[in-house]
């Protein structure tokens, strides 16, 4: 474990058990100010992953060269303020992950054959972090959706493939985030991470019993298991303080939730800025948003223009010019939500710099062309996060590269050690890390 | 002796291969530095070194080498005696689960994957010095025993209600149509298609909907897009239901009217969430396959569901319809052939459950709670009962000791730091079975559980032996043979395939759609592939069979597809059977089945590097060294300009390829006439040159592909022997029974103790070999001596 990450002092075993059952005076969260603006401590990065499950009309978004000094695409025109920001790749997919919208679990684990007889998900990006990472902040990740059937969409998924439910209420996140809860709440789950520490307890003592009469080659096996057990006692620990740091302050007024499926925008908006207000509060670093635009029914492309048929018999346009006309609305239009979001994060400083620089903001798609369910050359643009960008990166249109790839790129950017991920067989060729 | 044949090259300047023999140092105590000696002494034991064999004749190579074993081998027995053979092994995942599952009485517990995957070498997992800990291996035990223990726990004061459904009519599907419209689907009357409009149906009463004159009759696999589920069916929990219905084997013809097939289909059902059209999320065949017959008959099955699944009919090896955006947007179907599309009926289907035992609460339960009586569940209990104990603290620690008994007849192991978890937690007020799962719960996380020592007496060699056979422990001792032929040995047979012939990659590499466009989506196919290797393994060690037969064997198992696929008399039904194999057969032997060729083959081409260098090391025991780092790999030309052939002769020109590829590459040659399937060849395919062959495949896709240049098989091996094609392969390679065995051997000792052969236990090997030369290595008497061998566990006499 990386304790840096865990910005504790290192504690005694049995001190931080006590730490468990006593409540330890911990300075505040300075939330609306960068934590770590006035430590020395590196400043940590932050990752935002989403995916439109329809993607985008392959043509107007991909530029036609390549390297540094391509020429914007027609709607990346539309985020040329953040030209030096963002990095756009083409030629990438999850190898043998095809299956047109079932595809759409895959996009952060990369599993592959999706409805194959014996298909299971494996762990997203996300948890994957989160899980090598350690809890870092009051909640370890968001899980974020618009018009996903909650419960039945989200691109998070456990390592045994069990699908972490996105939340789609702007208001419950800002209680969640702002509000404290219930006294009893609070207790009970302090009560069990107690109760971990004491089965935590049980077996060290148990172990220094079993290791009587192992031989020297055992030795290193068995301190392999005392470290585990420390390690995820301060890992409890920490969960321990942040039950009881009081939440952080914000000048926002509660957002309302807007219940109507067919107001797309101003719900994607309306998340997006969430998901920025969790990012600047420090509430998480590591946030999830699945735009459920498959289940989007006839909506609102802009006010007085109604989609001729719900999103995703829109994105079967079979070459209607009327449907690729609509189409390409929508597609800009969500270019602006995302350049709104490129501004708002640029906006907020974070030692010395802002926070676009240290937050990955992914999007993209689980599908690359949804007109004819292709799977492969899924539009990417990844911005922000410290990379050195400017550039649009192609690999083979034949012979995709794996997306899970730039996964290990953006972990390692994260501070995460690792060199693979999924399908991965390297690290993004091209990508590289600015520090 | 070292000095006057070795120096020159391995000497402080030149060092060739990073080896100075002048500055190694002979300190054999120290493992590292033992290992380097090791290497040395095999490279001149394989002739390897000195690189011109005349340079060290043969009475002194044999005096330098008997010299050198003696002083490794004392070194190393002296190691293994005081420190074992190998380190403590943690529990691979697999292991975990299984044990589990026995232990508890829960045999679909699932929790496997909530563990890390385990790291491999060589493919094996139980590995000792690979199966690290964590905290996030450690977090998930503690989780993973969590939820086994909820599990275990009875629900409630009475099993769970059972329900019962039932299907007719329209019910048998979801909707009025699928994807491929009325190819792929539609409900008949008297064996001609019913039209049903939406509007109409709207209108419908129940039982006009449950008309049971109508039959759901289906064409299509239960590949994306795609859901076919019985109608407004859902698992109400987790469980295994059972499944009757009536369904038959038809044939499309002209007009959408069925009539009884020809010949069997097989079929499956696959067990999913509901989720409408266009998105399928997990599924997982459930129920086994069954064989649709020509008459209606009757099927009853076991399906296994998760609370709020349903599951969906799943006919094996059909069409996929094809998604056409030429002119709009429709799923088109492969036309039809002349006996027309194979499809199946359904009359009516049922289900009921979940299933539960006679008992209440289950045997689950009262291995965890033994006769103590249930009552309702305590206020601020997760569990949905209590259990009721007049004392205890006696109770806790008579429990705790019985399921510690359970796992391990060991009477001495020390549970005090368990009782004293669940005295403290009782003494705060817990319910008596929620303080109780907290001592379970840390006992499964314990060392004791976790990890497997070195035997040290009988009783802990078969708990190896346990841990080999069952992945599991041995509950009542029992002998070896026994072992073997319990079910749990199922355990054996696939973790071992999976990992030592890498079966668990079987569905890896999809079949390239340009080249292969007859494979497109044959899930049917590939899972024949993998029951094909495993049944034939099995049936070496039932019958005992000689070593040999992994190379070369006069039968094998096949259902209707494989027949098919390997163009052998035709067979009706998905259920594997033994085919003796007519005279001339490629087919035979583990070395050419489609299994083996599939995993050493990535979809698109054949590589002989890679099925050489795989068969060296997984079935001759003489992996060929790692590549030199600078070097790239050779791809297959699939454009078809130049032959694999041609672009191997650059290995055989270049004296550093020469050395190590001349030992593999003749040997992956012979296996060119294979395909990426394991299907005969005479000539490649290309995307680009050769004969032009185009056609519809079975998902309705045009497709074009090129036959391109003939195949020539032969070769010569490093030995000296020439071979015309792979039969003459076989026969080299069954002459030498011996070394197969010893592979065998070195293989097994990986999986079954953690370890690798070390150097002094090479004798041991050679005796459990000698026990076994006279009746020509039979498989199961390697498995028997070897774990009756000091190898297997140091009090075995030998």
């Amino acid at each position: 474990m990386n304790s840096s990450h865990l910005a504790i002092r290192p504690l005694s075993r049995r001190r931080l058990l006590r730490g468990l059952g006593v409540g330890l005076a911990l300075p505040m969260l300075e939330c609306m100010n960068p934590v770590f603006g006035k430590s020395k401590v590196k400043p940590p990065h932050r990752m935002f992953l989403i995916s439109n499950n329809l993607g985008v009309l392959p043509d107007p978004f991909f530029p036609t060269q390549a390297g540094g000094d391509y020429q914007l695409s027609p709607y990346l025109e539309l985020l040329k303020d953040y030209r030096r920001d963002f990095t756009i790749c083409s030629g990438l997919s999850h190898p043998a992950v095809s299956g047109g919208h079932s595809t759409e679990n895959c996009f952060l684990t990369g599993a592959k054959d999706p409805t194959g007889s014996g298909f299971r998900n494996t762990q997203s990006l996300d948890q994957y972090a989160v899980e090598k990472l350690g809890q870092q902040t009051r909640f370890p990740t968001f899980n974020l959706g618009i018009n996903i059937s909650k419960g039945l969409r989200s691109l998070s998924w456990t390592r045994d493939g069990i699908l972490l439910p996105a939340e789609d209420s702007p208001a419950a996140l800002f209680r969640r985030m702002f509000v404290q809860g219930s006294a009893g709440e609070q207790q009970r789950r302090l009560q069990q991470l107690r109760e971990r520490g004491s089965i935590l307890d049980a077996i060290n003592d148990d172990m220094r019993r079993f290791q009587k009469g192992v031989g020297q080659n055992d030795r290193e096996r068995l301190d392999q298991y005392f470290t585990s057990v420390r390690d995820l006692e301060q890992r409890l620990h920490a969960a321990g303080e942040w039950e009881r740091k009081p939440r952080p302050k914000t000048d926002r007024k509660p957002p309302k939730d807007i219940p109507q499926r067919d107001k797309f925008f101003p719900k994607l908006d309306l998340m997006l800025s969430m998901a920025k207000l969790a990012l600047e509060s420090d509430s998480t670093r590591i946030i999830t948003l699945m735009v459920d635009a498959f289940a989007t029914p006839v909506f609102d492309i802009e006010e007085k223009l109604r989609s001729l048929t719900g999103y995703h018999n829109l994105s079967h346009h079979g070459q209607d010019k009327r449907k690729i006309a609509q189409l390409e609305k929508v597609d800009r239009r969500q270019m602006e939500s995302l350049k709104k979001l490129f501004d708002d994060l640029a906006a907020v400083p974070d030692s010395g710099a802002r926070l676009l620089d240290h937050t990955m903001v992914l999007y993209g798609s689980n599908m690359g062309d949804a007109n004819v369910h292709n799977n492969t050359n899924l539009p990417i643009l990844l911005c922000g996060g410290g990379f050195k960008h400017g550039q649009h990166l192609t690999f083979d249109q034949h012979h995709n590269k794996p997306l899970a790839n730039l996964f290990v790129s953006m972990l390692q950017q994260m501070g995460v050690e690792a060199e693979k991920f999924s399908s991965s067989t390297g690290t993004l060729t091209g990508l590289e890390s600015k520090a | 002796m070292l000095e006057r044949h070795c120096a020159d090259c391995h000497d402080e300047d030149t060092e060739k291969g990073g080896l100075s023999l002048l500055e190694l140092k002979l300190e054999l105590a120290d493992r590292t530095n033992r290992e380097r000696w090791i290497l040395i002494h095999d490279r001149i034991e394989k002739k390897e070194m000195p690189p011109k064999v005349e340079k060290l004749p043969s009475q002194q190579r044999a005096r330098m080498l008997g010299l050198l074993s003696e002083m490794i081998r004392q070194a190393d027995a002296a190691d293994i005696q005081a420190n074992g053979r190998g380190p403590l092994r943690r529990l691979t995942r697999d292991e975990y689960e299984a044990t589990l599952r026995d232990l508890l009485m829960l045999p679909n517990l699932d929790v496997r994957d909530r563990l890390p995957e385990d790291r491999r070498s060589h493919g094996f997992t139980k590995v000792s010095a690979l199966l690290d800990m964590s905290h996030v291996q450690l977090n998930a035990y503690l989780e993973a025993a969590e939820t086994a223990l909820l599990k275990a726990v009875a629900s409630g004061m009475n099993p769970p209600k059972k329900i019962h459904y039932r299907a007719t009519g329209t019910d048998l599907f979801p909707a009025l149509t699928t994807f491929g419209e009325r190819e792929a689907m539609f409900f008949a009357r008297d064996g001609q298609a019913v039209s049903i409009n939406n509007s109409a149906y709207a209108k419908w009463t129940p039982e006009q909907r449950k008309d049971p004159t109508l039959e759901l009759a289906l064409f299509r696999s239960a590949t994306w897009p795609y859901y076919g589920y019985p109608r407004g069916f859902r698992a109400p929990r987790d469980g295994e239901y059972r499944v009757r219905f009536s369904g038959r084997a038809v044939r499309q013809l002209r007009d959408y009217r069925i009539v009884p097939a020809y010949r069997p289909l097989a079929m499956s059902f696959r067990a999913r969430k509901t989720s409408g059209p266009d998105v399928s999320g997990d599924v997982r065949e459930t129920g086994g396959w069954m064989d649709l017959q020509p008459e209606r008959k009757e099927f009853e099955t076991i399906v296994l569901l998760k609370k709020g699944e349903t599951f969906e009919y799943s006919l094996l090896g059909l069409p996929v319809p094809f998604i056409r955006t030429d002119g709009g947007f429709f799923y088109d179907y492969p036309p039809m052939p002349p006996d027309g599309h194979r499809g199946a009926a359904f009359q009516w289907l049922e289900v009921e459950g979940p299933i539960s035992g006679n008992d209440w609460p289950p045997a689950s339960h009262r291995v965890l709670f033994g006769n103590l009586p249930i009552g309702p569940p305590t206020k601020g209990s997760q569990l949905g009962v209590s259990v009721v104990s007049r004392n205890p603290v006696a109770d806790a620690k008579r429990l705790l000791r019985r399921f510690a008994n359970r796992f391990s007849k060991s009477k001495n192991t020390d549970l005090a730091t368990y009782e004293g978890l669940i005295a403290k937690r009782l003494n705060a007020g817990m319910p008596f079975a929620d303080a109780m799962l907290k001592g379970f719960q840390a006992f499964l996380c314990s060392g004791h559980f976790l990890y497997l020592r070195e035997p040290i007496d009988s009783r802990t060699a078969s708990t190896r032996m346990a841990a080999l056979f069952w992945n599991s422990v041995p509950g009542q001792s029992v002998d070896m043979k026994r072992m073997l032929v319990d079910p749990r040995a199922q355990r054996f047979i696939d973790t071992f395939t999976d990992e030592w012939l890498d079966l668990r990659h079987l569905g890896r590499d999809e079949a390239d759609l340009r080249l292969y466009p007859e494979y497109r989506k044959d899930d049917y196919l590939v899972a024949s592939l993998g029951r094909e290797t495993r049944e034939f393994f099995q049936t070496l060690i039932r019958e005992n069979l000689s070593i040999t037969n992994l190379v070369q064997s006069e039968f094998t198992f096949v259902n209707d597809k494989l027949a098919e696929h390997y163009g052998l008399p035709r067979v009706h039904g998905s259920a594997m059977r033994r085919m003796k194999l007519p005279p001339g057969s490629p087919y035979g032997g583990l070395l050419t089945q489609g299994a083996i060729m599939k995993v050493t083959a990535d979809g698109t081409s054949t590589s002989p590097v890679l099925r050489g260098a795989w068969v060296m090391e997984k079935l001759v025991g003489q992996p060929p060294p790692p590549p030199p780092k600078m070097v790239t790999g050779i791809e297959p030309d699939v454009r078809g300009a130049t032959t694999i052939r041609e672009i191997l002769k650059r290995h055989a020109k270049d004296k550093s390829c020469a050395a190590c590829h001349a030992r593999f590459d003749p040997v992956g040659l012979a296996l060119e006439n294979f395909d990426v399937m394991g299907a005969w060849r005479f000539r490649y395919r290309s995307w680009s040159k050769g004969e032009k062959v185009t056609g519809i495949d079975r998902a309705g896709h045009p497709y074009m592909y090129h036959v391109a240049s003939r195949i020539d098989a032969s070769g010569k091996l490093l030995s000296g022997e020439s071979f015309e094609d792979v039969r003459a392969l076989k026969k080299i390679l069954a002459a030498k029974p011996r070394q197969l065995a010893r592979n065998f051997v070195n293989q097994l000792t990986i999986h079954a103790t953690g370890t690798p052969v070390r150097f002094s236990e090479r004798a041991a090997v050679e005796r459990v070999l000698d026990r076994c030369a006279e009746r020509d290595y039979p498989m199961r008497d390697l498995i028997m001596e070897f774990v009756a061998s000091r190898i297997f566990a140091r009090v075995n006499d030998e």
